[in-house]
C-alpha cells in the first residue's frame, strides 16, 4: 500500500468536507438572517427547508447528477457535485440555529440598529454574526459529524451501471474492503478516525470553547490560536471595507443567494397509470416500515440522550462524553456494515439499528448537551437539591422539563437524520454481497444504484409529500406546546 | 422664534385591512428649542410618535418638516445595548456604522461616557453593570451621534425611584449646561411628576387614537421643587386632562 496515496486521499476528502462546510456556512448566515428578519421569505422558505432536511442525500442525486455532470467537463463536475452532495448534509440544521438565534433577539435591538441607521455589513458585523456565533458553531459540531457521516455517499456515485468514483479516503475504504484488503482496509479506518478527531480537537472544539467563552470541550488551543487570529483579520477587514462602502452609497445591497431549482422531468411512458398505482402502493408500504424504524430510533435517541445528559450535569462528565459523541457521530455510516461483517448475516436488523441510531441520536444529543445542558438554572437544579426531589421525579419534573426546549428541536432535526439515514440503514451492497431490509431508504438506494432516475424523483416528491404532512400534523403542534409551556425566562 | 421641526397633521394605523387599529389621530405639534414632554395612557401611541419623529416609522398621513439638518439621538426605555460588545463599543456602534474611523469613534465615545460619570468601565461588558449604569451608556450613546433633539421613551420608567432622580437631574444638567449639542429634548411618559419636573411644554394625549388635547406650559425656575405650592398646583391642572 502506498502512504503517499493513502495521505493524498485524505487531504482530497478533507478538501471535500471543508468547501462544503464553507459553502453551508455563507448559506447559513445569508439564509437564516433573511428568513429572520422577513417575513416573506420565511414563509416560504420555513416549510421547504424543513422538508430538504429530511430528504437524504441520495434523494439529490438525480439534481446534482443534472446540475454538475451534464453541462460540465466530467472531473470539474465530479468534485463539484460531491461537494453539493456533501453540503445537503451539512447545511439545514446550520440555517435553523442562525434562524432561531437571530428570531429569539429582541426586537428593540432592530429599532436601536434603525434608529442609528445601521445599513446591511454594520448590522451583519456588530449584530447578527456576533448573535448568531454560538448557534452556529454549536451546529458546526454537529454538521462536520454529519458530512464524514455521508462522506462515502459523495464520493461513490453510482449511476446505472456506470459509477463515478472520486479519489478519496471514503471512496478507498469501500474499495479496500471490496477487494478484500483487510489490513489497508483497517489502516484507512483508523486514518480516517485521526483526521476526524484532528479536526475536532484543533478546530471545531477550541471554536466552540471560544465562543461559549466556557471550557467544555476537549480541545488544543495552539493552532486553534492562528486559525482564529486569521479568521479575526479576515473578517475585520470584510467588514471594515463592506461598512466603507455601504457608508458612501446610500443603499447597497448584498447579493441575494439565488438557489436554483431546476424542474426535472422524466416522462414514464408505457401503462403509466397501472404503473403509478403499484408505484404507489410500494411506496406507503414501504414508508410505513420505515416510519416504524425512525420513530422508533428517535424515541430511543431520546432516551440515551437524557440519560447522557443527566451523567453531564450530576457526574460533570460533559467534555469527554462529547468528544466520544463527535468521533461516533462522525463515522461513515457505510463503514458500520464491514465493521460489524460479523452480524451482518445473523443480525442484519442490529446493524442496521446501529446505523440509524448513527444517523439520528448525535443531533439529539448534540443539542441537548450544547444548547441544553449549559443553559439550565441553576435555581432549578438548588431546588431539586434543597427538596430531595430525586429517581424518577427528578427526570419527570425536573430535568426534562428543563431540557424540554433543546430536547424539542434536537429532536426535530433526529427526525430529519433518521430519514436521512434510511438510505444506508436499510440498503448495503458490497462485493456482491446485499443486504435489503425493505424501507423508503432502501428503494431510494436501489432505484439510485440502478440509474432509475424517474423512480428515485417519484420517491422523493412522494416523501416530501409525507414528511410535510407529518411536520404539518405532529412537529407544528410540539414546537407550540414546548414554546407555551417550557420556556423558563 | 423658529421650530427646529413640525409635525404636521400625522396619522397612524396598524393592523391590515379589516382590522386596522388607529393609532395617532392628527397630531400637529412643533417642536423648539426646549424640553417637551408627551404624556399620556399606556398603550395610546406616544412610543410610536416618538419613532415617526426618530424616523423609524413612516406615518400613514402628513408629514415632518425640518428647517436645518437635524440629527436625531434616542434613549430606549430599556437600555438596549448589545451584551457582546463593550460598553465603550456600544457607544461608538452608530459611529462605527456609518463607517467613522475606529480610534476616531472610540475617542468620542470615551468622551460622553465620561460626561455621563462612566470613566474607567470602558472596557466593562453591559451585563456587569447595574441598571442605572446601563441606563447611562444608553444616554451616552444617544450623545455620541452629536443630536440636535434627543428623542426619550420613558427613560426612567424601569430604573429604581433613587436612581431615576438622579438621572433627570443629571440629564437637565446636560442640557441646560450646553456642554453636549442638544437643542431640543422630547420625552414620552406616562409619569405626571417627572413631566412637570423637566418639562417645558407638557403636551397631553387622549387614548387611544391618540389626538392633543391640551398643552400646558410650565414656566417654573429649575432646578423645581416637587413640594412647592406651584409645583403641586400644575400638577393638579395636568391631571384634569389626563384621563
Amino acid at each position: 500500500m502506498d502512504v503517499v496515496t493513502l495521505f493524498l486521499a485524505c487531504l482530497a476528502s478533507f478538501g471535500r468536507m471543508l468547501t462544503a462546510y464553507i459553502i453551508s456556512l455563507i448559506i447559513a448566515i445569508v439564509l437564516g438572517i433573511s428568513m429572520a428578519r422577513r417575513r416573506y421569505v420565511e414563509a416560504i422558505l420555513m416549510p421547504i427547508l424543513d422538508i430538504l432536511q429530511s430528504i437524504p442525500i441520495l434523494g439529490f442525486f438525480p439534481i446534482a447528477i443534472v446540475l454538475f455532470l451534464i453541462f460540465l467537463p466530467k472531473n470539474i463536475g465530479l468534485e463539484l457535485a460531491s461537494v453539493f452532495l456533501i453540503t445537503t448534509s451539512l447545511v439545514w440544521n446550520m440555517i435553523f440555529g442562525v434562524y432561531s438565534a437571530i428570531k429569539s433577539l429582541d426586537p428593540e435591538v432592530f429599532t436601536m440598529a434603525d434608529v442609528y441607521k445601521m445599513k446591511r455589513f454594520s448590522k451583519l458585523a456588530y449584530i447578527y454574526v456576533p448573535v448568531a456565533k454560538v448557534a452556529i458553531v454549536a451546529n458546526s459540531v454537529i454538521s462536520w459529524a454529519g458530512g464524514w457521516f455521508f462522506l462515502t455517499s459523495a464520493e461513490i456515485m453510482a449511476s446505472g451501471s456506470e459509477e463515478h468514483k472520486l479519489f478519496g479516503i471514503g471512496s478507498l475504504i469501500i474499495d479496500f474492503y471490496s477487494s478484500g484488503k483487510t489490513t489497508e482496509f483497517y489502516i484507512a479506518i483508523v486514518l480516517l478516525f485521526i483526521i476526524i478527531m484532528m479536526s475536532y480537537i484543533m478546530i471545531f472544539n477550541p471554536a466552540t470553547n471560544t465562543v461559549l467563552q466556557q471550557h467544555i470541550l476537549l480541545a488544543f488551543d495552539k493552532i486553534f490560536y492562528y486559525i482564529y487570529k486569521l479568521i479575526s483579520i479576515l473578517w475585520g477587514f470584510i467588514v471594515s471595507i463592506g461598512i466603507k462602502i455601504e457608508s458612501r452609497r446610500t443603499s447597497f445591497h448584498l447579493a441575494t443567494l439565488a438557489i436554483p431549482v431546476i424542474a426535472l422531468s422524466y416522462p414514464l411512458r408505457s401503462n403509466i397509470t397501472n404503473l403509478y398505482y403499484l408505484f404507489l402502493l410500494e411506496f406507503i408500504k414501504n414508508f410505513l416500515l420505515s416510519l416504524g424504524r425512525v420513530v422508533f430510533v428517535v424515541i430511543t435517541s431520546f432516551i440515551l440522550t437524557i440519560g447522557i445528559a443527566y451523567l453531564a450535569i450530576v457526574r460533570r462528565w460533559g467534555s469527554s462524553i462529547v468528544f466520544i459523541g463527535e468521533i461516533l457521530a462522525s463515522i461513515p455510516a457505510i463503514l458500520w456494515w464491514p465493521l460489524l461483517s460479523p452480524f451482518v448475516v445473523s443480525l442484519p436488523w442490529l446493524v442496521s439499528f446501529i446505523v440509524f441510531l448513527q444517523g439520528s441520536l448525535w443531533y439529539e444529543f448534540f443539542n441537548v448537551i450544547l444548547f441544553g445542558v449549559p443553559k439550565i438554572r441553576v435555581e432549578v437544579l438548588d431546588l431539586a437539591k434543597i427538596y430531595r426531589i430525586r429517581g424518577f421525579s427528578y427526570f419527570r419534573y425536573i430535568l426534562i422539563p428543563s431540557l424540554m426546549p433543546s430536547i424539542a428541536s434536537g429532536a426535530l432535526s433526529a427526525w430529519g437524520g433518521a430519514w436521512n439515514a434510511s438510505i444506508v440503514a436499510e440498503y448495503f451492497e458490497s462485493s456482491g454481497r446485499i443486504v435489503d431490509l425493505g424501507g423508503v431508504g432502501s428503494m431510494l438506494s436501489r432505484y439510485t444504484y440502478s440509474g432509475s432516475y424517474g423512480y428515485v424523483l417519484f420517491t422523493v416528491l412522494l416523501w416530501a409529500l409525507m414528511i410535510a404532512i407529518l411536520n404539518k400534523v405532529f412537529w407544528s403542534r410540539v414546537f407550540k406546546l414546548v414554546e407555551k409551556t417550557f420556556i423558563v425566562e | 422664534m423658529k421650530p427646529l421641526v413640525s409635525l404636521v397633521n400625522i396619522v397612524k394605523s396598524f393592523g391590515g385591512k379589516g382590522k386596522a387599529l388607529k393609532v395617532l389621530d392628527g397630531i400637529s405639534l412643533d417642536i423648539n428649542e426646549e424640553f417637551l414632554a408627551i404624556l399620556g395612557p399606556s398603550g395610546c401611541g406616544k412610543s410610536t410618535l416618538l419613532r415617526i419623529i426618530a424616523g423609524v416609522e413612516k406615518p400613514d398621513e402628513g408629514e415632518i418638516k425640518s428647517y436645518s439638518d437635524i440629527v436625531y439621538g434616542f434613549i430606549f426605555q430599556s437600555p438596549t445595548l448589545l451584551p457582546w460588545l463593550t460598553v465603550l463599543d456600544n457607544v461608538a456602534l452608530p459611529l462605527l456604522a456609518k463607517g467613522i474611523d475606529k480610534n476616531i469613534a472610540r475617542e468620542k465615545a470615551l468622551r460622553y461616557l465620561s460626561l455621563v460619570g462612566l470613566h474607567g468601565f470602558e472596557d466593562f461588558y453591559p451585563n456587569e453593570l447595574s441598571g442605572g449604569m446601563k441606563q447611562r451608556v444608553n444616554i451616552a450613546r444617544a450623545l455620541v451621534v452629536e443630536p440636535t433633539i434627543l428623542l426619550m421613551d420613558e427613560p426612567f420608567s424601569q430604573l429604581d425611584p433613587l436612581t431615576a432622580e438622579a438621572l433627570r437631574a443629571e440629564i437637565l444638567d446636560l442640557w441646560l449646561s450646553g456642554v453636549t449639542t442638544v437643542k431640543g429634548i422630547v420625552m414620552v411618559t406616562h409619569n405626571v411628576e417627572e413631566a412637570v419636573l423637566m418639562a417645558d411644554r407638557i403636551i397631553i394625549l387622549t387614548p387611544r387614537p391618540a389626538k392633543i388635547v391640551k398643552i400646558i406650559e410650565v414656566k417654573l425656575p429649575r432646578p423645581r421643587d416637587r413640594r412647592s405650592k406651584e409645583f403641586q398646583d400644575i400638577v393638579d391642572q395636568v391631571y384634569e386632562y389626563v384621563s
